[in-house]
């Protein structure tokens, strides 16, 4: 049966390479693993998928989706990006509409897949290719429903015009020096998940007085973890918070003057997952989607926008640390699903927004 | 009677008899009441339902839906809902009365003197309304971030001084941000009725020795102060319904307002419940806001207008006429000219702090946007067809109430009108959560769809289209449809051969306004948005979230060409100032 597919394939190519035509789609569909291929299959007659994200930045997720439509020619992604809390929003409303229409869920809280998968909203699946991820973060959840597909790194950086390296913090409580007043900028905990976990964390270490401190330092409050970025590359601001490495590296590539720090604390890391919900208007599509956020592929993808690969096979973005020489924060499930939302109300105490 | 008890014997008879029957009873009915009917249907699902669904919906339990009084408890037990709710109030009003301050001078001038520069200052009018508040808002953030911003920047290169001279993110910064784009409503309402004012009034001010500056303040503003306040009115609505623009510059600024509170209840578990209630007093102020204005007016003459055709000659300023237009211009550089030439500046920026330079200049923002962003295209797409769509809805729907109510067709027809008006009193993120908590769940399961975004449009617009065929239809005496119908044609025979080609031009004027309108709204669509039906507005609002100002300033640019194109084929088919004509 394989045999004559495969042979059948051949034919069309040679025939296509005759005419010139789809030659690419087809060595792609030959030179997918057998798993795949099924599920290819299955998630051509879906014709789509929607993917509702938090996790990469606006870039990242937009090449992800095209890099994944190219790949499986016929199964279109409708990438829905925005902050992780405004991605789970989505979700509530349309729970709450009762309508269904997303089929991958990315988060960089946590939090939100304990939560679903504890109100059983999510498809158990685990993708064949993430036995070829970090090992250590190979199982995120020991029953499935959910799987990592983003290690995120967030630090500090800072502006090297205005700000030179030696002055620069060190660590995170350096942050509540009088000296950074007016000078920092950080995401929002009711919009970035990552933001909501670095306050976890950071409440977990040094208790919910360092925002009170911070707050004394008037910070720029923004939205998503990125936010900071851009404000550093137009010297609005000089020292970014809790800033993802990812967009941080892809912005010095571009030529911006900013630096990544290594706070001596250590770096947070969002080691977060991504989940099929149980009503998933596409579920093939969308288990082929978790095949490929699995995939050596779309490390390579991501790699190419300096996110963190998720697999050996894929070496880290130029300009950052190897992995196993960082100290990484990381708050457990159930810290995050607990605290990040009460971190996000004791913020809008603290900073009136 | 009589005819019905005919049809109810007519099955006796045969079919032949029936169908005489049948005819002769709906010959009976006059189209009009059909159409009438479907009208109050059409009004009934556009803005009766999700209103009261609103209303009903704060009062009940989720998921039960047992009747309860705790979602109000919820809605203002906190210090800080309530001060968002304050922080919105003081807002609209600041908003207001910044732009009736840029404004009246500026109608005043361009209706009654003889100021030069009126073809630019109409420019500048036409300009500030066509784009979006929260496109004005980001080109704000780049002149007058505290650091970053041009403005700051050129201020400390020639004071040498330390600190800001203007910081977008503050109180101060986002009403003006929001004045300056709400000022042309109040242009518009103003200049119309100066437009009315004959000069007798002035010179019989004149003539008892009052100048020209006292017969302005004691005589010519006092006669068009009702529509001074129902602009003041209309902007104070406007503002504490604005959604994108507290959000960009409120955040930072640390100011939460009604709109990003309302958002707040929307967080996971989404609580409908909590907003609606939450939402209830924005209506009671609404209603509040046209009692007082009642009030004000009560009996006091605003008749300016007389039998007696009065004359109206304009009024010689001397010098002053360039102090005035200087005024005009400033309004524009701050409103339109400064925000747009840096937006283009960052829209082709790698880093738009790092200024006008070469290796600063790259066309990459827009690159992604046409070509590697799939949903960017996609979205201008549902914004034209949207739009389209609402506008013509709302054009239709208005044309045949604007029609039966001024041809008092059926009795109670002025319910209709008001209807068709009400939601103008409505703050359009409130009319959102309506339509959602009426239409997103089955049965109707109207959620993530094209159709609930288009009908959110058509109704939160329906007034602007009434408004516009109203005058267009009093326009039309109803002798020439009598002539037709005299000469044996049909009502609607009548209506489709002479009346509607005669106010043609006024209704296809009105469908851009809604269109336009339409094509930039943001907090009537934010909830009710799928994957697949996002439009610019939204789009541009999940971009804004990381900041990356150059990709939207990019993403802004081609919303603005896109409203330029359909203002240009509205300026040429309707004549040039068919945007700000207030009939």
């Amino acid at each position: 049966m394989q045999n004559a597919t495969r042979r059948h394939v051949l034919k069309a190519a040679a025939g296509a390479a005759v005419y010139g035509l789809a030659a690419p789609a087809l060595a792609t569909a030959q030179t997918l693993p057998p798993h795949e291929r099924e599920l290819y299959e299955a998630a051509k007659r879906e014709g789509e998928i929607t993917w509702y994200s938090g996790q990469y930045s606006a870039e990242g997720s937009e090449a992800v989706g095209r890099a994944f439509t190219e790949r499986y020619p016929g199964v279109r992604c409708n990438v829905v990006r925005s902050t992780s809390q405004v991605a789970f929003q989505r979700l509530s409303q349309d729970a709450r509409a009762r309508v269904a229409q997303c089929d991958v869920f990315s988060s960089t809280n946590s939090g939100h897949f304990t939560l679903l998968k504890r109100e059983n909203r999510l498809t158990q699946f685990r993708p064949r290719n993430a036995d070829g991820m970090l090992e250590s973060i190979r199982v995120a959840d020991p029953d499935n429903f959910y799987q990592t597909t983003f290690l995120g790194l967030f630090q500090l950086g800072h502006n090297t015009q205005k700000v030179s390296e030696a002055e620069a913090p060190k660590s995170w409580t350096d942050l509540l020096e009088p000296k950074w007043r007016d000078q920092l900028a950080v995401g929002h905990p009711g919009f970035s998940g990552a933001i909501g976990v670095w306050a976890v964390q950071m409440r977990k270490m040094y208790g919910w007085d360092y925002f009170k401190r911070l707050e004394q330092n008037r910070p720029q409050i923004g939205r998503s973890s990125q936010d900071p970025v851009t404000l550093l590359n137009a010297g609005e601001r000089t020292v970014g918070v809790c800033v993802p490495a990812g967009t941080t590296l892809l912005s010095i590539s571009r030529g911006n003057p900013l630096r990544l720090i290594y706070p001596t604390e250590g770096v947070l890391a969002t080691i977060a997952p991504s989940a099929i919900p149980r009503n998933a208007p596409h579920p093939n599509a969308a288990k082929l989607f978790m095949e490929y956020q699995a995939s050596k592929e779309m490390s390579q993808v991501i790699r190419g926008l300096f996110a963190e690969p998720l697999r050996p096979d894929v070496p880290g973005p130029e300009g950052s640390l190897p992995l196993d020489q960082i100290k990484l924060l990381t708050p457990t499930l159930e810290e995050q699903e607990k605290g990040v939302p009460e971190v996000r109300e004791l913020w809008r105490d603290t900073f009136g927004v | 009677m009589t005819n019905s008890a005919t049809a109810l014997r007519e099955p006796a008879t045969g079919s032949a008899g029936r169908r005489t029957g049948l005819l002769g009873r709906l010959r009976q009915v006059e189209p009009v009441a059909l159409v009438w009917l479907v009208l109050v249907l059409l009004l009934l699902f556009l803005v009766v339902a999700p209103l009261a669904k609103l209303f009903m919906v704060s009062f009940e339990t989720q998921d039960t839906g047992a009747f309860t009084l705790s979602n109000y408890l919820t809605a203002y037990g906190r210090a800080r809902y309530l001060d968002a709710l304050v922080n919105s109030l003081i807002l609209g009003l600041t908003s207001a009365t910044i732009s009736v301050v840029l404004a009246v001078p500026m109608a005043w001038a361009v209706s009654r003197t003889d100021m030069p520069g009126k073809g630019i200052t109409w420019a500048v009018v036409l300009g500030a309304f066509v784009m979006p508040p929260y496109l004005g808002a980001i080109g704000w953030i780049l002149l007058a971030g505290p650091n970053s911003g041009v403005v700051n920047q050129l201020w400390r290169a020639i004071t040498g001084a330390e600190g800001a001279f203007f910081n977008v993110y503050s109180f101060e910064g986002l009403s003006l941000v929001i004045a300056l784009h709400s000022f042309p409503l109040v242009f518009i309402f103003v200049k119309a009725a100066l437009d009315l004012v004959s000069s007798e009034m002035e010179d019989a001010a004149n003539i008892l020795g009052a100048g020209t500056w006292t017969a302005m303040r004691k005589v010519s503003l006092p006669l068009v102060w009702p529509s001074i306040l129902g602009a003041f009115i209309i902007v104070f609505l406007e503002t504490i319904a604005l959604f994108g623009t507290p959000a960009i510059i409120g955040i930072p600024a640390r100011i939460n307002v009604v709109t990003t509170q309302l958002w707040q209840f929307f967080e996971y578990p989404v609580r409908v419940e909590v907003a609606a209630a939450y939402a209830m007093p924005l209506l009671l102020i609404t209603i509040g806001m046209i009692v007082v204005q009642k009030l004000m007016l009560a009996r006091k003459g605003f008749v300016s207008q007389t039998g007696k055709g009065g004359e109206r000659r304009v009024i010689k300023l001397g010098p002053w006429r360039w102090a005035l237009f200087g005024w005009c211009a400033c309004v524009g550089a701050l409103s339109v000219a400064m925000p747009l030439l840096i937006l283009v500046q960052a829209s082709f920026a790698k880093a738009w702090g790092r200024g006008v330079s070469l290796d600063n200049f790259t066309l990459r923002n827009y690159q992604l946007l046409l070509f590697e962003h799939e949903m960017a295209m996609t979205s201008i797409w549902n914004t034209i067809w949207f739009s389209a769509a609402a506008a013509t809805l709302a054009v239709l729907i208005a044309l045949l109430v604007a029609y039966i109510v001024n041809r008092r067709l059926v009795p109670f027809g002025e319910a209709l009108g008001f209807l068709a008006m009400a939601p103008f009193v409505i703050p359009g993120i409130v009319m959102a959560i309506g339509f959602y908590a009426a239409y997103a769940s089955p049965p109707l399961a109207l959620y993530g769809t094209a159709a609930i975004i288009i009908f959110a449009f058509t109704a939160r617009f329906l007034p602007i289209a009434y408004a516009n065929s109203s005058a267009a239809i009093r326009a039309v005496h109803p002798e020439m449809e009598e002539a037709a119908r005299i000469l044996g044609s049909g009502r609607l025979h009548a209506i489709s051969r002479v009346t509607a080609p005669l106010i043609k031009k006024a209704l296809l004027g009105g469908w851009l306004i809604v269109f336009i309108v339409a094509s930039r709204e943001l907090s009537a669509a934010i909830f009710l948005v799928g994957p697949r039906t996002r439009t610019m507005s939204v789009l541009l609002y999940d971009l804004s979230e990381a900041g990356n100002f150059e990709v939207l300033a990019a993403f802004g640019g081609l919303l603005l060409l896109i409203t330029l194109v359909f203002v240009a084929i509205g300026m040429k088919l309707v004549g040039r100032d068919f945007m700000l004509r207030r009939s």
